[in-house]
């Protein structure tokens, strides 16, 4: 376990390495929010208007939650390991005594980490700045429900990518393709864009059983208490079953891919 | 256990994407790809004992890279038996990879933005090596490299050589028992290169290191190797002391001759091939079953000063082999 806290430590170092970068990274979120924040901003110009059941408060408050669920869900580092694969800098990780999936899990819960603390700063100033109408959950049950469904989101998350990741091994080439495809998932089949239940229900039911919802979506309804208690356990167990079945996956689909791994260049 | 290193009947088969010229190539082998099957090691067998230093050579795409990365854990073989310290590499057994280490001269496992000694801390954890353990490695080591004044720089500003030294000290920081080495000396300056050398010699005889180590340096054979493995196209072509290499590659011997007087040349390449005249010595180069007679003929036929007959020199048959000019006997 050690291993992984020091490593941990200098993942914070290396994120710093280039505080400039990092500091227009958060910058790019930033603008992001504000883009995101205006554009419904109005679209419901009319606070009386009420599109696919969202009002203008409720649009807002979804969007504001987007931006804090965002940076602890979906920072992650390990977008990298398509590109180890194929320019073959696999080889050292497997040289060593170490699990290559809880070192890039231990990266990606690092960036999280750096990213919430700058996220935490930054939607204080926003909030300050924009007002919107932002609902405070107080009910304990829903709150610990919340913070689950976001574990359960940062693990699958990372699953997920560790699992478009290692297509590499097949196509050295096309090594950004796969994870570029994930990206678009999140964003379109996971609430990142729009919150999914503006559309409609046989296509939300589709969308329900893929893992995507229940990493931005999921997490943002149960904190808004829009779930029932029935419906917080269903999307709970579902994430928790996608989970076991990635994990699975990515385990199986690695023990193939390290066969035909060629350590080219490397 | 009297070998450390085992290995039997070893083959590895690639499959390589093959792609024409420019865009029309690459548009076509999008379409359609091409895959060649190339044979990297055709059963290659092989054992070393514990504490021996191994010279591995052969002309580039032999299979010598290939072998290392087997034998180090990374690739899995198509075929064959290979057994290190008791250990079947790829199976990657935490225990094993805790007693080896693969460094290779264009692979780099220190973090780039970071001062190398953060790599080392990191390795410790990795490698759950004791403190105090350490502390005597890492000392040690960074004397003899003598990088104490660059341990906080960080990596992207040291020299490559100094980035060498560097890899060299996080590689084998948990004491590895067997050390496989891929071109350690390039793109090192002469003295850098000397004292890598120098390095890899002690490390061997301090620890009693087993060592394997691939090199296009002469120098690196020559000076440190006492056992050569010769390797082309996927197979072993000689196994044995570097100084049999000659007698078993050498097709010729060198004769030199000191001539008291002018002689006709044309005369003179009817012996032999002419190496080189630089008057009044001649070098003539002569078929080995020959030698003998061709002595006699000069001795009879020109007026002579004085005669030696030598083996070509190491370096020629190196040479050689690099140029994958030999082939199995």
């Amino acid at each position: 376990m050690k291993k992984y806290l020091t490593l941990f430590k200098l993942s914070f170092q290396q994120e710093l390495a280039y505080p400039i970068n990092f500091v227009m990274w958060r910058i790019r979120n930033v603008i992001q929010i504000f883009l995101i924040f205006f554009l419904w901003d109005t679209v419901f110009s009319d606070p009386n208007k009420i599109a696919f059941g969202y009002d203008k408060a409720k649009i807002l408050t979804y969007v504001f939650g987007l931006v804090v669920v965002r940076p602890i869900v979906l920072s992650a580092k390990s977008f990298e390991i398509a590109g180890e694969i194929s320019r073959g800098e696999l080889s050292n990780y497997l040289l060593k005594p170490l699990s290559y999936f809880k070192f890039w899990f231990t990266r990606d819960i690092a960036s999280k980490v750096l990213n919430i603390l700058f996220a935490f700063f930054e939607i204080t100033v926003l909030y300050l700045i924009l007002r919107p109408p932002f609902f405070f959950q107080i009910q304990p049950i829903y709150l610990l429900a919340f913070v689950m469904s976001l574990v359960f989101a940062i693990v699958l998350y990372s699953l997920l990518i560790f699992l478009f990741s290692m297509f590499t091994f097949w196509n050295l080439e096309q090594a950004w393709g796969f994870a570029f495809l994930l990206l678009l998932f999140t964003d379109f089949l996971g609430g990142g864009i729009i919150p999914l239940d503006v559309l409609s229900a046989p296509i939300q039911k589709v969308i329900n059983v893929l893992p995507f919802p229940y990493l931005l979506f999921m997490p943002l309804q149960i904190y808004l208490g829009k779930l029932s208690f029935a419906q917080t356990g269903v999307s709970l167990v579902t994430s928790g079953v996608w989970i076991l079945i990635l994990f699975i996956v990515v385990n199986l689909v690695w023990k193939k891919g390290i066969k035909t791994y060629k350590a080219e260049g490397k | 256990m009297d070998r450390s290193i085992i290995v039997e009947r070893l083959t590895k088969n690639f499959e390589v994407n093959q792609k024409g010229k420019g865009l029309t190539g690459t548009i076509s082998s999008l379409i359609q790809p091409k895959r060649r099957l190339v044979n990297a090691l055709k059963g290659i067998s092989f054992s070393i004992k514990p504490g021996e230093l191994v010279g591995f050579i052969g002309p580039n795409g032999a299979g010598k890279t290939t072998t290392l990365k087997i034998l180090s854990g990374i690739l899995y073989p198509t075929a064959g038996f290979v057994n290190v310290l008791g250990y079947t590499p790829w199976e990657r057994k935490h225990d094993y990879l805790k007693k080896i280490s693969l460094i290779m001269g264009q692979k780099n496992q220190l973090w780039w933005d970071l001062p190398a000694q953060e790599t080392f801390e990191l390795n410790k954890a990795i490698y759950e090596i004791p403190a105090r353990e350490y502390q005597r490695t890492i000392s040690e080591l960074i004397k003899i490299l003598d990088v104490e004044d660059l341990l906080a720089t960080p990596v992207r500003k040291l020299s490559l050589g100094q980035r060498m030294k560097m890899e060299l000290v996080a590689a084998l920081l948990h004491n590895p028992k067997v050390v496989f080495l891929d071109e350690p000396t390039i793109g090192l300056d002469l003295i850098a290169q000397q004292k890598m050398r120098d390095f890899i010699v002690d490390y061997n005889r301090k620890f009693e290191a087993t060592i394997i180590l691939t090199s296009h340096n002469m120098d690196d054979l020559v000076n440190i190797a006492k056992r050569v493995i010769v390797i082309d196209s996927g197979e072993i072509i000689f196994d044995g002391n570097l100084s049999d290499l000659v007698n078993h590659f050498a097709k010729e011997k060198i004769i030199k001759v000191s001539l008291s007087k002018e002689v006709d040349f044309q005369k003179l390449e009817s012996i032999g091939e002419i190496k080189e005249i630089n008057l009044p010595f001649v070098t003539i180069s002569v078929p080995r079953p020959a030698t003998a007679s061709a002595a006699a003929v000069l001795l009879q036929s020109f007026l002579v000063d004085d005669l030696t007959i030598e083996e070509t020199p190491i370096e020629d048959i190196i040479r050689q082999v690099f140029k994958g000019g030999l082939k199995k006997k």
